[in-house]
């Protein structure tokens, strides 16, 4: 299983002290956090894409490269790649650049993004998000694919016989992640190509995660791609730790009390009981996360929110510390002892090199001897 | 015997409650309709301010909490609505309007609504007529042609003007009942097959 974490990249005001980091500051910490997960033996370092304030990270693949030139391990993943919005075209090309500056460790989960006035900025239209996310991502699928692309939709000028260069890696294409909190269409997209799924659920109650996860899973066994409980989950969660629960809670409540999203609504404690937010004890986390299974049942990656609503840079140093040392560890070795061997790790770049070489072998052995 | 399930709505704000007692007349009323009619009732009375932070919640975060979610369900799986207002300012009050606003905007497609409101003067009765009922179409429900208003007046000297009105609207939404309420495709249950979206 993949642990990580994901990050918005909001500019917050801290509300305990009334400080405002600047752009540049806040771009700086989004890759000391980076860093620090590749530190404390994280899987994953996911990053948002937006294109209106108060988030800073509209260039990812800017981001994710100087990231890549400062890591070796870590993947670097995006939550999310705004598929609607961005030319399919641009996305092939940037990740698939990506790819070979990282050796292979990217992969995407596309999004549709939920910014209503962010769509005519980029000539489109929110209401066509489900029919711009089904088109541009079969386009950006063929892309990666067939080296020599004849190509005409209803959103993009048409294309002939168009190369996205550079290749992907190995001829390997990144494997993609669908991110999705309430769209059955986009949790069938995932399931009929086979790609991860990725709830979004830091939000929302479990109750609606599980229902869109056994829809995924029943639709993935349903287009042949393997058994339902062998389908590539993901799940968000946000916590915040301290030794003594207690102290956790009141060191967050202001930061949660006027959080962008939530803020000014429900009580943390409400908040906590509704949706994945754990605030207390490392031992509460690890509790708290390891019940997503009851829900979802066996899946490939979980990444937390640690970093918004103005917490400063040294606090969410200090809770990665917290994750990397005390949670992940405890949280690896339950969820390895509970999978049972035919549940599949997500896929890596490793992975899908080493099967699109059998598949390559499998072609060989059996071309009929002439 | 068979029954039917009826939600009532009520969004007034004091104890007792104007809206309140309206609502109640309004039930009493459409059950004994019905029970002229060899149907039982089944009456779930909800009171809009219990759940005024939950909605304030269910605004701020897109989901509602576990107490609202069930009342939401209950509402959209009822045979019919009676739905009482106060007049706030010559309108439908903005507690009632959200707990409509929290609703699926298709979650009350084809089901019978008896609109009724209270005001202070009898002067706002349109208020029914130019605030409830457009809400109501525009959520595709169908609002039975006669609505009640309750002024001051009406629970004092002009009491007796009330009962007519309210066996009126009682007897058409009984009437409305025998209307099949469409029920909706559930996307989970039925999600459009990915080569429709594709194709689409
Ligand atoms: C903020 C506010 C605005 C009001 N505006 C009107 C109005 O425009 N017209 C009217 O007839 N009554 C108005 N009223 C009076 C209420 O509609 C009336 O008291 C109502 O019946 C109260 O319902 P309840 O007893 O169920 O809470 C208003 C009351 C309040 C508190």
């Amino acid at each position: 299983m993949q642990f990580g974490v994901f990050s918005v990249g909001d500019v917050t005001t801290d509300p305990t002290t009334g400080t405002t980091v600047s752009e540049g500051e806040r771009i700086k910490a989004m890759v000391r956090i980076a860093l620090k997960a590749e530190e404390v033996g994280l899987d994953v370092f996911a990053q948002g894409e937006h294109h209106n304030p108060p988030f800073v990270p509209s260039s990812p693949t800017t981001q994710l490269g100087f990231i890549a030139a400062r890591t070796s391990k870590i993947i670097l993943s995006t939550s999310t790649t705004l598929i609607t919005t961005n030319d399919p075209v641009k996305i092939a090309e940037d990740y698939a650049m990506l790819q070979h500056l990282a050796d292979g460790r990217v992969d995407l989960m596309m999004g549709r993004g939920n910014t209503g006035p962010v769509y005519p900025w980029f000539g489109q239209d929110i209401r066509n998000g489900i029919q711009l996310a089904v088109e541009n991502y079969a386009l950006l699928r063929r892309l990666w694919r067939e080296d020599v692309v004849d190509w005409e939709g209803k959103f993009r000028t048409p294309l002939q016989g168009f190369t996205s260069t550079p290749r992907p890696l190995d001829d390997v294409p990144p494997f993609v992640w669908h991110g999705s909190i309430r769209s059955p269409e986009i949790a069938e997209q995932a399931a009929y190509y086979g790609d991860g799924f990725f709830h979004n659920n830091i939000f929302w109650p479990m109750s609606h995660t599980k229902r869109m996860i056994e829809l995924y899973r029943t639709r993935f066994e349903h287009y042949g791609h393997g058994a339902a409980d062998q389908a590539i989950v993901g799940l968000g969660g946000q916590v915040f730790m301290r030794k003594n629960s207690q102290d956790a809670v009141r060191e967050f409540r202001p930061y949660f009390d006027n959080a962008p999203v939530y803020g000014h609504g429900p009580s943390l404690e409400d908040f906590s009981r509704e949706t994945p937010l754990t605030v207390g004890s490392p031992q509460e986390v690890i509790e708290r996360t390891l019940s997503f299974r009851e829900s979802v049942g066996d899946y490939q990656r979980q990444l937390f929110l640690m970093d918004h609503a103005g917490l400063p840079l040294k606090t969410v140093l200090e809770q990665l510390d917290i994750l990397g040392e005390e949670v992940v560890p405890v949280l690896r070795k339950e969820f390895a002892a509970l999978k049972p061997a035919h549940v599949p790790d997500a896929p890596t770049h490793a992975s899908l090199k080493a099967a699109a070489e059998r598949a390559r072998d499998l072609e060989t052995i059996e071309e009929p001897i002439r | 015997m068979n029954e039917k399930v009826i939600a009532v709505v009520t969004a007034g704000l004091t104890t007792p409650s104007s809206s309140r007692l309206l609502a109640d007349q309004l039930a009493d009323a459409v059950r004994d309709e019905l029970s002229g009619r060899g149907i039982g009732t089944r009456i779930e009375l909800i009171e809009v301010r219990d759940h005024a932070h939950e909605l304030t919640d269910n605004l701020l975060t897109g989901f509602p909490p576990a107490k609202l979610r069930e009342v939401l369900e209950t509402v959209t799986g009822a045979d019919a609505l009676i739905v009482v207002s106060p007049t706030f300012s010559a309108s439908y009050s903005g507690l009632f309007k959200m707990f409509f606003d929290v609703l699926d905007d298709q979650a009350l497609a084809g089901k019978p609504v008896l609109l009724a409101a209270t005001g202070g003067t009898e002067r706002h009765s349109l208020v029914l007529e130019f605030a409830l009922r457009p809400l109501f179409a525009y959520l595709k429900a169908l609002p039975v042609p006669t609505g009640v208003y309750a002024a001051s007046t009406d629970w004092g000297p002009n009491a007796a003007g009330l009962r007519p009105r309210i066996a009126q609207a009682a007897g058409e939404l009984v009437s409305a009942l025998h209307h099949e309420t469409p029920t909706q495709a559930d996307p989970f249950e039925n999600p459009t097959p990915f080569e429709d979206l594709l194709n689409s």
